[in-house]
């Protein structure tokens, strides 16, 4: 097996999932931008941040300070090891940050005016310092990144250039760092209210940007290995790696002591993972200082809560096992746990950010804040597309090593032979275009019929049966969507008014086959959704049945007994009182058949009942407070809405005279 | 069983409306592709009037119909003609499309559609016989050759029977369900089987195989389709 093929192996399932996640957030993308916030996600005025901000944005500009930190060792300090990581190190910013802005747009309701917080400056605004930051960075690590880019595309005088600016570069990248690192924790600090005592400190800011430097570190390790698993597993796993039929060529090695040969690139991931454990360590003293200094900090502690427990899981993720590994021999000469040392840091700093963004946030929203998935899909939509940048960047260009250099030549050329269907299923089918697009056309329609959301709507809630409890009432209170505002209606009046037992019909258009005392809210079952109140199925038997219809079975014989015409829909069916003459009553029986074999909301149920008429006698009687919201909703009108309403009705009015 | 079909009507079809259309315009895509970034050096040795004529022929392939296996040649032509028809053009399938593609097509009578699918049905089962008993068609057919075939019967029985009640021994709501998914099914298959000739039969005239095969491929031909050398 040759090298070439061996790489592909490693990185093909991932790439494939990564494409999968990528297609169904595109198709969650465009619905969020399709249907709008309120109906793809669950956040509301309550819980206005979620998943994107805090998880995609905090937690994510958190995770990328490594192009920074390692920038100031590598380029500023020149220390030996961290050079070679300041090109993947500023990738892995530039990819971070990028992502955080791209889900960012997804969670502001107008994202095209994404950049007016560049003209419209409010200075007293955290967010506004974070926004030119993060901004202005995403702009600096791509400038930093931009000369390992020119060196395969040419342009070698631009590359020059770029190259002795790095320095600058560098420099006003740590500045507005650390700017925005802290800014991101001083923004919690204007909310002691809401924040949980445990995560509310004083010196927040302070621990966003340590424990974020800290943590930073920690994935850059983490993301070495990977690269190294993936590529060329000798240089950090050392040369006796021998896994699935892959015979390495540097397995010499001190095998008579049954030492393993080092990798030659495990001293990077150790020295990454130290920096980052002292970092850590600086963080875990600031922390105990804090709990032991902050009494109600040190109550929730003890407290029991599960948010306790998930402060302890978090502390001992993010600091208190990362430091104590890092402190036994064993681990630092590993590079599997190393890597599990790097990646409880990283995971316990996203978890951080995520505990003080939404678990120790919305306690006070009274319900769980837990996001839908078109929210799931498009963070993990964004995160993919993310890393299969990744992906492509240190495949065709110098970043962790010349890699490409190597492969240009040995690219599979295309055979025009006729090939095996087996071959061309292995071969040209498992990489690139041919590759992603087979996953495209599986993920795009599932993504779209899984995550439409139409096709999610539930059974709505029931509306309380007014009519049928409260018939003998003088007086009505309809409270149908329960929010305490009732609509008062004089039930007994109106029915003396209008004329007695006859004028029932006037309101109640229609009751259920045998059934003359049917509630409102038996059809209208939606507050503001229409119902679907017709059910085929049944009466297929039913027909039959009353039809008394034969062959080998009867039901199928009822087609044509309600639809004539070619297609069989809604449209060709007959009326309802066709054959409903006798159980059903209908204010207008030529009038009975049910549109789209659907009732209207509640909501529009009522008011077109009781509106037209009201309108009707308050021109007619000049009683003009006939028509106002007020006579029937005492409570709950909004201001402004009853002269919006009336305008229109004077135009309506003066159109009618017309 | 009103909600499965509600579902097959719904999400299901849409799901696999959705696979065919992006299964075909992949297959488009890609050839398009093979065609002109990677032959574009030897597009000037293409022989587009033979290529032409080759197509506008087998569009109407008369001269085709009276040699060779004459059975089973008209019967492929017949199968193709309700096929295509059918599926397109029956009322109630075009209430479908104006639903979910929003197009108004023409309608084909009732009478004559079910004239059509009868004929069709009969040309499946003649070539689905041949297939399996005529022994040179036998031995140039493979296990997805056949089973296709008998998937192609389904939706098109299952559809005649709920269209028609007196003949239906099935619950009417079962017969319609097993329309549903066997044609969805079909839909689904489209891009991964050799039912993507539906795109792909424009490009078999410029294809490689058409114009540039190598001298002696003629035996791999059989060797790759079949995987063992063929005893014709």
């Amino acid at each position: 097996m040759s090298e070439l093929e061996l790489t592909t192996d490693r990185t093909q399932r991932i790439k494939d999932v990564l494409w999968a996640l990528t297609f169904a957030g595109l198709v969650a993308m465009l619905l969020r931008f399709v249907f709008g916030l309120g109906a793809t996600t669950n956040l509301d005025d309550r819980v206005p941040w979620g998943l994107w901000k805090i998880f995609n944005m905090i937690s994510g500009a958190a995770l990328a300070t490594c192009g920074f930190t390692v920038g100031f060792l590598g380029h500023v300090l020149h220390l030996k090891p961290f050079d070679r990581m300041v090109k993947p190190a500023i990738l892995v910013a530039f990819l971070g940050y990028g992502a955080s802005l791209f889900a960012l747009l997804f969670d502001i309701g107008l994202p095209w005016r994404f950049w007016h917080p560049f003209v419209h400056w409010n200075i007293h605004s955290f967010l506004f310092e974070v926004f030119w930051c993060v901004s202005c960075y995403f702009v600096i690590t791509f400038l930093e990144l931009s000369p390992t880019l020119l060196e395969r595309l040419g342009l070698a005088k631009l590359r020059g250039v770029l190259s002795k600016a790095a320095g600058v570069f560098v420099i006003i990248g740590i500045t507005l760092s650390s700017l925005h690192h802290t800014s991101l924790g001083s923004l919690f600090l204007v909310t002691p209210q809401r924040l949980h005592a445990l995560w509310y400190s004083p010196i927040i800011s302070l621990l966003f940007i340590i424990s974020a430097i800290g943590g930073g570190l920690m994935l850059l390790a983490l993301i070495k290995t990977l690269h190294s698993w993936w590529y060329d597993p000798s240089r950090v796993f050392g040369g006796t790696m021998v896994r699935e039929g892959v015979v390495c060529k540097t397995c010499g090695g001190d095998s008579e002591n049954g030492a393993t040969p080092e990798g030659p690139d495990l001293h990077v991931v150790r020295a990454l993972v130290t920096a980052g454990a002292w970092v850590l360590s600086v963080y875990l003293l600031l922390k105990i200082g804090d709990l032991v200094l902050r009494p109600e900090a040190r109550a929730a502690l003890l407290a029991g809560t599960w948010e306790s427990v998930l402060y302890v899981v978090e502390l001992l993720s993010a600091a208190i096992l990362p430091v104590l590994l890092v402190l036994i021999k064993p681990v630092r000469r590993s590079p599997y746990a190393l890597a599990v040392t790097a990646g409880l840091a990283a995971f316990g700093l996203a978890l951080n950010r995520v505990d003080v963004g939404i678990f120790g946030y919305f306690r006070d929203a009274g319900e769980l804040y837990f996001p839908s998935a078109i929210e799931w899909v498009i963070t993990f939509g964004v995160l993919a597309m993310a890393g299969l940048a990744f992906f492509f960047i240190i495949e065709n260009f110098s970043v962790f090593d010349d890699r490409w250099k190597r492969l240009a030549d040995s690219e599979l050329k295309f055979s025009s032979s006729f090939d095996r269907l087996t071959w061309v299923w292995n071969h040209r089918l498992m990489t690139g275009l041919e590759r992603a697009s087979l996953i495209a056309l599986i993920v795009l329609p599932l993504a779209w019929i899984t995550l439409y959301p139409p096709f999610l709507e539930s059974t709505p809630p029931d509306t309380r049966a007014p009519l049928a409890v409260d018939a003998a009432r003088d007086t009505l209170r309809i409270d149908a969507n329960r929010d305490g505002l009732d609509a008062v209606f004089a039930h007994t009046a109106h029915k003396q008014r209008l004329g007695g037992e006859e004028s029932c019909v006037n309101c109640h258009h229609l009751s259920m086959p045998a059934d003359r005392a049917t509630p409102c809210s038996e059809c209208h079952r939606a507050m503001e959704a229409e119902t679907v109140i017709f059910n085929h199925e049944q009466h297929l038997a039913w027909v039959a049945e009353d039809k008394e219809l034969g062959g080998w079975i009867p039901e199928n014989q009822s087609c044509v007994e309600c639809h004539s015409g070619q297609a069989r829909s809604a449209a060709s069916a007959k009326a309802c009182m066709e054959c409903h003459r006798e159980d059903m009553h209908a204010v207008d029986p030529a009038n009975g058949r049910l549109a789209q074999f659907a009732a209207t909301s509640y909501h529009s149920a009522m008011h077109n009942t009781c509106i037209p008429c009201h309108t009707e006698n308050a021109l007619t009687q000049n009683r003009p407070e006939l028509d106002r919201c007020t006579t029937c909703h005492q409570f709950g009108v909004p201001e402004g809405l009853e002269e919006n309403l009336q305008m229109r009705e004077l135009v309506e009015v003066r159109i009618r005279r017309q | 069983m009103q909600a499965w079909i509600d579902f097959a009507m719904g999400p299901l079809f849409a799901f696999s409306l959705g696979v065919m259309a992006l299964g075909l315009l992949r297959h488009l895509v890609l050839q398009l592709d093979t065609l002109f970034r990677r032959k574009r050096s030897r597009l000037k040795y293409m022989p587009w009037n033979k290529m032409l004529h080759d197509s506008l022929e087998w569009a109407l392939p008369v001269r085709h119909l009276t040699s060779g296996n004459v059975i089973f040649s008209n019967a492929s032509f017949v199968f193709h003609i309700g096929a295509i028809l059918v599926p397109l053009f029956y009322a109630g399938h075009i209430v479908l499309w104006e639903q979910w593609l929003g197009v108004k097509l023409w309608s084909i009578g009732n009478g004559f559609a079910d004239v059509l699918t009868v004929i069709t049905i009969l040309a499946v089962l003649v070539l689905l016989v041949s297939r399996i008993a005529v022994p040179r068609l036998r031995a140039i057919s493979r296990n997805s050759d056949v089973s296709l075939l008998v998937l192609i019967l389904l939706p098109f029985i299952s559809g005649f029977l709920a269209a028609h009640p007196a003949f239906n021994p099935l619950p009417w709501q079962t017969m319609f369900l097993i329309h549903l998914l066997s044609a969805e099914a079909l839909l689904i298959l489209v891009p991964f089987t050799k039912l993507s000739h539906i795109v792909l039969i424009f490009f078999d005239r410029i294809s490689e195989i058409h114009w540039q095969l190598r001298p002696g491929a003629g035996d791999r031909v059989a060797e790759t389709v079949l995987g063992k050398e063929a005893k014709v």
